[in-house]
């Protein structure tokens, strides 16, 4: 198991940061996720807390290194390109915190990666918070910190015992488990705790870039937030858009028409 | 907006979208937790899409990973 820790303060308040978190699909950073969808979302009567789980669809390949490692036609040849993501979210706005968990639903017995982000508003010292007339962006001064804390388990060619044991410490669910078991015979010969390091290592590495853009992604939403409000943001969008993929939306990329459009780009 | 994953989706998802974003900012953060006017337009999304998932058979999977999730829902509620 390994883990990738990060704490990063953004320069906007607590209710900006938790819209712009709704809000950050699509950003110019983000061009990996296909689609976003609400699956469920309510007000808990007691807390008064917002639940929202979420489901993305990222476009995600197996990391080449880690195919190297699989048997061959495992894991490659059902890789679409494409994974699903899962985001559950809860914000509590009197209390100034929000914290979500999102983790990949497929091919969780070769690297199963959960993200987890406590977002925190950062009090100033001497101001009086009052919900009522809180503007979404009127305290210049206020900021948010966010902690990132990922997880990376890889069960690879882990028998059943080892598998329910770490399972029922860490509340992962089990259905994977059994899918485990019969691989184990491909590993006999290799290392298979070598192997599961080698993987959860490639994760952490891949994961280093995905927060930085995810920052950066969250940024842009932020600025655009402060300086047009939600029109701002939802008019950043389609600019993106047409800049990345023309008029005929993100299932037919016209790229002659987003080089042109875009100039300082460095890809 | 994001698309939905169901194309047939995304004109309903987009009503939905906007309705939460400006219950969201303009209530909910203020305070005015109670009410949510975008109950009706979220049970119209939430009807399209789920069709749609069952149809992709994405349906389980989602069931399975959820029941994942609610352990670490407990956990945030245990916090405060």
């Amino acid at each position: 198991m390994k883990f990738f820790e990060n704490v990063f303060t953004y320069d906007y308040s607590f209710p900006a940061v938790s819209l712009a978190y709704f809000l950050r699909y699509p950003n110019p950073y983000s061009r990996h996720v296909l689609t976003t969808d609400v699956i469920d979302r309510y007000v808990d009567p007691k807390t008064q807390r917002l639940h929202t789980i979420r489901l993305h669809l990222k476009k995600s390949k197996v990391p080449s290194g880690i195919l190297k490692l699989l048997p061959k036609g495992m894991g490659g040849s059902d890789n679409s390109g494409q994974s699903y993501i899962l985001e559950t979210t809860i914000v509590d706005p009197r209390e100034g915190w929000m914290e979500s968990e999102s983790r990949n639903m497929e091919w969780t017995g070769i690297l199963s990666v959960v993200e987890k982000q406590v977002y925190q508003r950062q009090p100033i010292e001497g101001a009086l918070y009052s919900l009522e007339g809180l503007s979404l962006d009127d305290k210049r001064g206020e900021q948010t910190t966010v902690k990132t804390t990922v997880t990376f388990r890889s069960r690879f060619g882990q028998g059943k015992l080892l598998g329910r044991r770490k399972t029922e410490a860490i509340g992962d669910h089990n259905g994977e488990i059994e899918d485990d078991a019969p691989k184990k015979g491909f590993f006999s010969s290799l290392s298979t705790a070598g192997i599961q390091r080698t993987i959860e290592l490639i994760g952490v590495k891949r994961t280093r870039d995905a927060v930085l853009k995810s920052k950066q992604g969250m940024n842009i939403v932020l600025e655009r937030l402060r300086n047009g409000g939600i029109v701002g943001v939802l008019e950043g969008m389609r600019q993106d858009r047409e800049a990345a993929f023309g008029h005929e939306g993100p299932w037919k990329r016209v790229w002659a028409r987003g080089h042109a459009h875009i100039e300082d780009d460095d890809n | 907006m994001a698309a939905s994953i169901a194309p047939e989706c995304n004109d309903i998802k987009e009503k939905y979208d906007t309705c939460f974003l400006k219950w969201y900012s303009e209530k909910y953060l203020r305070g005015h937790t109670a009410s949510n006017e975008c109950e009706e337009l979220f049970s119209k999304y939430k009807t399209c899409l789920h069709k749609a998932l069952k149809e992709k058979g994405i349906d389980s999977m989602l069931d399975d990973a959820r029941k994942a999730n609610s352990e670490s829902d407990t956990e945030f509620l245990r916090r405060s």
